[in-house]
């Protein structure tokens, strides 16, 4: 008995060590001689891909574009023998999606995709430990340096330009609404994209964007496309996969929708008029590349209309009519010739400016015009990062203004504006000194023939048509009041511009006009606009930051004010009707890509309402009725588009 | 065109108008006036004057009262007049010199403060117009002069009161004597440094209320650089009223009314360039000064600087 026992015994351990030894991986029949041999292309080695994403593979957008991307190229390969592709999706807690992206290392994962900007910092830790796997890694174009991380962006603005061309096309009302996640990568980006687009069609369009602070609150992606509705919207748009929620809403209502990340068709067919896709096999494609060569990272990489990793699908359902469509072609077509530059230039260390200013930032007026389109023109080359701005306000002695001038430039800004025509002659002296340095002087177009000074102006006569058109049709008593600085420059341009709307509007209204001979004198408007009231004017306007006092009057006596320069709403709610504002930050976008590619000056720019430079804003707590703000609108459409032109007279 | 000048509604116009716009003018100049008729002259009120109306400005807007506003303007202004004093009095500076000095500490601290706590330009409640009961009603002038704010009537209020002061108190004298001869008045007793003190002080006070009036009773706005200079041609009408109240009241009042007369011909239209218009105030000013000057006499001691012993 007990020989039989050991004997089973015995028989039983061969018969386990046996069945070890035959489940055992053979080891490489053949020797690698190291990993940079390039002969992949013969070699049908299995490439074996894992992605980690924060929502699910059919979101109809983020994570889906991915999957989607990855199984385009798997069939381009010949199937799953050529390219195994495993998943973690849903991953939105970020430590979880660390351990997941350490484990597919860890199994010998040729490529691992994080894909979500939130995924970085745990990348950056895990990455050096595998320096035989390649990673890649998105929305961002940060590869922190390690060199076996790609990075993938996506430049969704183009597509979303085009989407906002589109829509604008479309809108019967006017009226837009954006459903976004967070204001941030991406998503941010394609909203501005679609903003932009959509005032470059319509000025007067309104878009109104509600980022709702999530990526996946679908209920609160619901509510915000209603509120959007309730507003006046006739046609939506949105990013992140909570927009399933918005999509719903819009087919309800009928209002139209505009995709972006996935096609998003299927969701309301007769609704979506069109999607931009991303298409991430187009970079996924150059990363499998490199890797066969043996490159497993240190790229980044954009995704683009151009590149075609961006594609404008439209629904083939839809009906658009046919210049429209057309339109949207162009569009495309110039987006991808870089004729339309949406994204701001990169400089190599932060960009430099310096602003000298003839009275304070928060003066209402024209300093304040300047320092708002340089806070907007930091936000749009990326924050503080990428540039700094520093002013001298208060500068209405002129040759403390030049001291600070030549200042700024000695310590090597790379863009010093001048702004306020007053210093016009202490920068002819300056700029020659300092070729290296970028000047911008306004309101003016002498640029001296100086090859390194930009000049601005403003066509100020344009909104001070429209202000005077608008003035002369609620004006009950025919009589209307300007209070003027002195009459030079912008500032009898706008009030040049303002008689003439007015005197078209009614020729036998009657405009007085009184330049009080100082930018700066508050008394003194205030006693002009007095003056105006007893004279019996019910709308005043007035230009330079000594209006603020000729507010004031207007307030107590119940005149009506126009405003220009900035907006002046916030001084007298109920009086202000509607303002002038300059958009500076148009031509600066235009100067510091010129600075970008290499010219320091020689060009004048105008802002005008045609190029957007000049937006007429209406305040929102005044009651206009509907047919003067309807006259407004098409005054400015006939200014935009030439049909109306402005004649000064007497 | 010009008759339209003539007609009642712009005329009553025209001098309330007039009356209104002297009115910090007025504040500001008999401050001065003390401090010149003591001998120092003063060229920081305009920066007085913005302390004083951003002061006012921010009180009023935070507590809003507006007497506790014209009570902290008083107190800046004061304050400044301090400096000023200890400056001129116990430093000697070049008076002139100094007095930019404060001008422009003046001009920057007002901005700063004002984009530091309040950051925008808003408006505040100021003085309402009071109407003078009976006195207002009176056809034509009950409107130009009894329809006007407090601050105002208090202005105008301070012309005999300052005469008074200047001429008829043994204080008035011995501010007359140091600004005319502080070695003989220091030789009876008189310390012309207290004097002093107090003139620059009470100076700077009032250039305080001249900023608050403009601030938180005509204006009712604060802006960087509000007064626009205002102060350096109220310290020029102190000379053109030949160092006198009256003649001060006379200066601020015919430089007023010229300038809202100037602002009539441009809204009615007359054809007066408007550089032209906007200039005559000031060579009205200047005609008035060459056609007065063999027949006034600063005060003799007038930037001159004293000190005991010399």
């Amino acid at each position: 008995m007990k020989k039989f026992r050991l004997l089973v015994t015995v028989l039983l351990l061969l018969a386990v060590l046996l069945g070890a030894c035959t489940t055992q991986e053979p080891a490489p029949a053949v020797e690698e001689p190291g990993a940079e041999e390039p002969a992949m292309e013969e070699t049908k080695e299995l490439f074996r891909v894992a992605v980690v994403m924060p929502s699910s593979i059919n979101d109809l957008a983020f994570s889906q574009s991915m999957y989607d991307a990855l199984l385009t190229i798997q069939s381009e390969m010949g199937g799953e023998e050529a390219m195994e592709i495993v998943y973690s999706d849903g991953m939105f807690v970020v430590d979880d999606a660390a351990a997941a992206i350490r484990d597919y290392a860890s199994e010998g994962y040729n490529l691992v995709i994080a894909h979500g900007s939130q995924y970085g910092s745990s990348l950056q830790e895990i990455a050096p430990d595998f320096p035989e796997t390649s990673f890649a890694w998105g929305t961002t174009v940060d590869t922190f340096g390690i060199d076996n991380i790609f990075a993938y962006e996506a430049a969704s603005d183009q597509g979303g330009y085009v989407n906002g061309v589109l829509a604008a096309s479309l809108s019967k009302t006017g009226i837009l609404g954006v459903v976004g996640p967070i204001e941030t990568g991406d998503a941010k980006l394609y909203v501005d994209g679609f903003v932009a687009g959509a005032k470059a069609t319509d000025p007067t369009v309104q878009v109104n964007v509600n980022y709702i602070g999530s990526f996946s609150d679908v209920a609160l992606a619901a509510e915000a496309a209603n509120t959007h509705i309730a507003a006046g919207a006739d046609v939506l748009t949105g990013t992140a996969q909570m927009v399933v929620g918005a999509i719903g809403v819009a087919e309800e209502s009928g209002a139209l929708w505009f995709g972006t990340q996935a096609s998003q068709t299927e969701l309301a067919p007769s609704i979506v008029v069109a999607n931009q896709v991303y298409r991430w096999d187009v970079v996924l494609n150059e990363i499998m590349d490199l890797i066969g060569e043996g490159t497993f990272g240190g790229t980044s990489f954009v995704i683009d209309l151009a590149n075609g990793g961006e594609v404008l699908e439209f629904n083939p359902d839809f009906d658009i009519p046919a210049d429209v469509a057309a339109l949207a072609e162009e569009t495309i077509a110039e987006i991808s010739g870089g004729a339309v530059a949406l994204q701001a230039p990169k400089f190599e260390d932060v960009f430099q400016v310096a602003v000298v200013m003839p009275s304070s930032i928060n003066d209402l007026a024209f300093s304040q015009s300047m320092y708002d389109a340089l806070v907007s023109v930091q936000e749009w080359m990326g924050g503080e990062g990428a540039m700094e701005f520093v002013y001298s306000d208060g500068m209405f002695v002129v040759d403390d203004a030049a001291a600070a001038i030549r200042d700024y430039a000695a310590e090597g800004f790379d863009l010093v504006i001048a702004h306020g025509s007053q210093y016009g002659s202490s920068l002819q002296e300056i700029a020659p000194d300092f070729p290296e340095t970028s000047f911008a002087w306004g309101t003016t177009v002498d640029t001296f023939g100086i090859g390194n000074i930009f000049a601005y102006e403003a066509a100020s006569h344009e909104g001070g048509y429209v202000n005077g058109v608008i003035a002369a049709s609620l004006s009950e008593t025919g009589v209307l009041g300007v209070v003027g600085p002195i009459e030079t420059g912008d500032a009898k341009l706008y009030v040049d511009g303002f008689v003439a709307g007015a005197l078209a509007t009614n020729p036998d209204i009657q405009v007085n006009v009184n330049y009080i001979g100082s930018f700066s004198d508050v008394a003194l408007a205030s006693e002009a606009a007095s003056t105006h009231v007893a004279a019996g004017a019910d709308g005043l306007t007035g230009t330079a930051q000594m209006v603020v006092g000729a507010i004031g009057v207007a307030e107590e006596s119940g005149a009506m004010w126009f405003g220009t320069q900035a907006s002046q709403s916030g001084l007298a709610p109920a009086n202000v009707v509607a303002n002038q504002v300059y958009h500076w930050d148009v031509v600066l976008k235009e100067v510091v890509q010129m600075i970008a590619d290499g010219t320091y000056g020689g060009t004048s720019f105008v802002i005008d309402l045609a190029n957007g430079g000049e937006v007429m804003d209406f305040n929102a707590d005044y009651e206009l009725p509907a047919e003067v703000k309807s006259l407004a609108l098409d005054t400015i459409k006939g200014i935009v588009d030439g049909s109306i032109t402005i004649v000064f007279g007497e | 065109m010009i008759s339209d000048l003539l007609s009642m509604t712009v005329l009553v116009g025209i001098l309330a108008s007039g009356i209104r716009l002297a009115t910090p003018y007025l504040y500001a100049a008999i401050g001065e006036t003390f401090g010149q008729r003591s001998g120092v002259l003063n060229l920081g009120v305009d920066g007085q004057m913005l302390m004083g109306a951003f002061t006012a400005f921010y009180v009023a807007i935070k507590t809003g009262n507006l007497w506790l506003g014209i009570l902290s303007a008083m107190v800046v202004g004061a304050l400044m007049g301090l400096a000023m004093a200890f400056v001129t009095v116990n430093l000697h500076a070049e008076q002139g010199i100094s007095g930019i000095g404060f001008y422009l500490f003046g001009l920057g601290l007002s901005d700063l403060l004002f984009q530091k706590l309040l950051g925008t330009v808003e408006t505040v409640k100021g003085f309402p117009k009071i109407h003078i009961p009976f006195l207002s009603d009176i056809p034509v002038v009950g409107e130009i002069f009894f329809r006007q704010n407090v601050l105002v009537y208090i202005a105008f209020a301070l012309v005999p009161v300052a005469w008074f002061i200047l001429n008829k108190t043994t204080l008035g004298l011995k501010i007359r004597a140091v600004g005319e001869n502080p070695e003989a008045a220091d030789s009876l007793g008189v310390s012309v440094a207290r004097i002093r003190y107090f003139t620059i002080i009470l100076g700077g006070t009032l250039s305080g209320v001249a900023g608050a009036s403009m601030s938180i009773a005509l204006v009712n706005v604060f802006q960087q650089n509000m007064t626009s200079g205002l102060g350096f041609i109220a310290v020029a009408l102190v000379y053109f009223g030949a160092w006198r109240p009256w003649g001060v009241l006379a200066g601020a009042l015919l430089f007023s009314l010229v300038n809202s007369l100037q602002l009539w011909i441009q809204v009615l239209g007359i054809p007066i360039p408007s550089d032209i218009a906007v200039m005559m105030p000031y060579i009205l000013t200047i005609l008035v000064l060459v056609a007065t000057v063999s027949r006034v006499r600063a005060p003799s001691a007038l930037t001159k600087q004293f000190e005991r012993g010399d």
